[in-house]
């Protein structure tokens, strides 16, 4: 998200989830999980949400999309020894499990504030009365990203100068 | 008015001409999905893999798995249960005839699965006997016609395999969110067609002579008709084509 792929599919993403976890289509994506073990440690998150038909619809984008999901690997999380990647798909498998499963919902926050996965309890909108499972991942936005690079490169540049 | 229920219960009434034209219109609807989509589960209307394999599970509950057996999938689209039987099933033996309208549908479930057990045929039924028939979301989205009309579209369907199945056959319908007999007739919002298990169960028993088993609580808005044929009239009954 963010420099990883464009803005309009982090939107088209993030309507995706949120439609498929709410309390309407919980029913089915406990069903899922039962059924298929969707989310498990012998799936990534790149073949559960392809088995979900979670992508983009711009094709060019979905390798984008992959890849993305493949990078949180790199990202911490709010759990030790746990990768954001692996939060994610835990999050998801404890949420769908549980005695009383509840929405799970996906949102971002500024990975400058915190750059970590994390999984809390909450309402994700002003609007909504129901608590969720909320999962957040963290993005930095793709102008402040090419921003930062612009930044290296230019120091690499005076360097060599030098 | 004539209600749906009360032609179907009557019997199947559409004329040969009417049907051809209603099986027309619906392997038109599938052939330009398919263009659109290719070979992929929103290809045939579904929204994913996942829920496509989930209904697949419900759908192969009337089939048993400890013998090998004969199997006709109506409405197959490119043949995607075809590769859920040889993951779920690796070890069964399964003579699978996949049938389906539309000739894109089927030009590409060939291209998918080349295997003497896995064939396919155009057309609107089976052309041979099996011992269990399939048919998931065949019956969903209705192509423009009046509910009355459908209905009887579907009661052919039926009709098609229960005379095509020895031992028993599985459909699926989406669940009405507005009661059936609320809905109005010929309204735009019947295009996807909604129904009850009291709908179609009655009409398995009598007039298809088969008992019938309902599955509901898998998740989805929808619900899973197991049908078993009461005697083999597969043996006795000339086919159509």
């Amino acid at each position: 998200m963010g420099a990883m792929i464009k803005d309009s599919t982090t939107l088209e993403i993030l309507v995706q989830l949120n439609k498929r976890f709410d309390k309407d289509s919980l029913p089915e994506m406990i069903e899922l999980q039962k059924e298929f073990a969707v989310f498990s440690s012998k799936r990534s998150l790149q073949q559960a949400f392809a088995l979900l038909g979670i992508v983009p619809t711009d094709w060019s984008e979905r390798r984008r999309w992959y890849k993305f999901l493949d990078h949180l690997k790199k990202y911490p999380s709010d759990l030790p020894k746990i990768n954001g990647h692996d939060r994610v798909i835990k999050a998801f498998r404890d949420g769908l499990a549980a005695e009383k499963p509840i929405p799970i919902s996906i949102k971002c926050h500024s990975a400058a504030e915190d750059p970590r996965v994390t999984v809390e309890k909450g309402r994700p909108v002003v609007f909504t009365i129901e608590t969720h499972l909320i999962v957040s991942i963290p993005t930095t936005p793709g102008r402040e990203v090419r921003k930062q690079v612009a930044e290296i490169v230019r120091k690499r540049r005076a360097a060599k100068k030098k | 008015m004539t209600s749906g229920l009360g032609r179907v219960d009557m019997g199947a009434r559409l004329g040969d001409a009417e049907v051809q034209r209603v099986y027309s219109d619906v392997e038109a609807y599938y052939g330009a999905r398919v263009a659109k989509y290719g070979a992929t589960p929103r290809g045939v209307d579904w929204s994913c893999q996942a829920t496509q394999s989930l209904r697949f599970v419900q759908l192969l509950r009337i089939c048993d798995f400890a013998a090998p057996f004969a199997l006709n999938d109506i409405g197959c689209g490119y043949g995607a249960l075809c590769a859920f039987l040889d993951l779920r099933y690796p070890d069964s033996r399964v003579d699978y005839l996949g049938v389906d309208l539309s000739r894109a549908m089927i030009s590409r479930a060939r291209r998918r699965f080349r295997r003497t057990d896995r064939r396919f045929a155009v057309g609107r039924a089976s052309p041979r006997p099996a011992d269990y028939s399939v048919a998931s979301g065949v019956m969903n989205v209705n192509v423009g016609y009046s509910r009355a009309v459908w209905e009887d579209f579907i009661a052919a369907v039926l009709q098609d395999m229960r005379r095509t199945s020895r031992r028993g056959f599985s459909v699926n319908f989406m669940s009405d969110v507005v009661a059936a007999s609320e809905a109005p007739d010929n309204s735009p919002e019947t295009r996807l067609y909604r129904t009850s298990p009291e709908r179609w169960i009655p009409y398995c028993e009598n007039a298809l002579g088969c008992s019938v088993e309902t599955l509901e609580n898998y998740g989805m808005r929808e619900f899973t008709l197991l049908v078993r044929c009461r005697q083999n009239l597969a043996k006795d009954l000339p086919l159509r084509h």
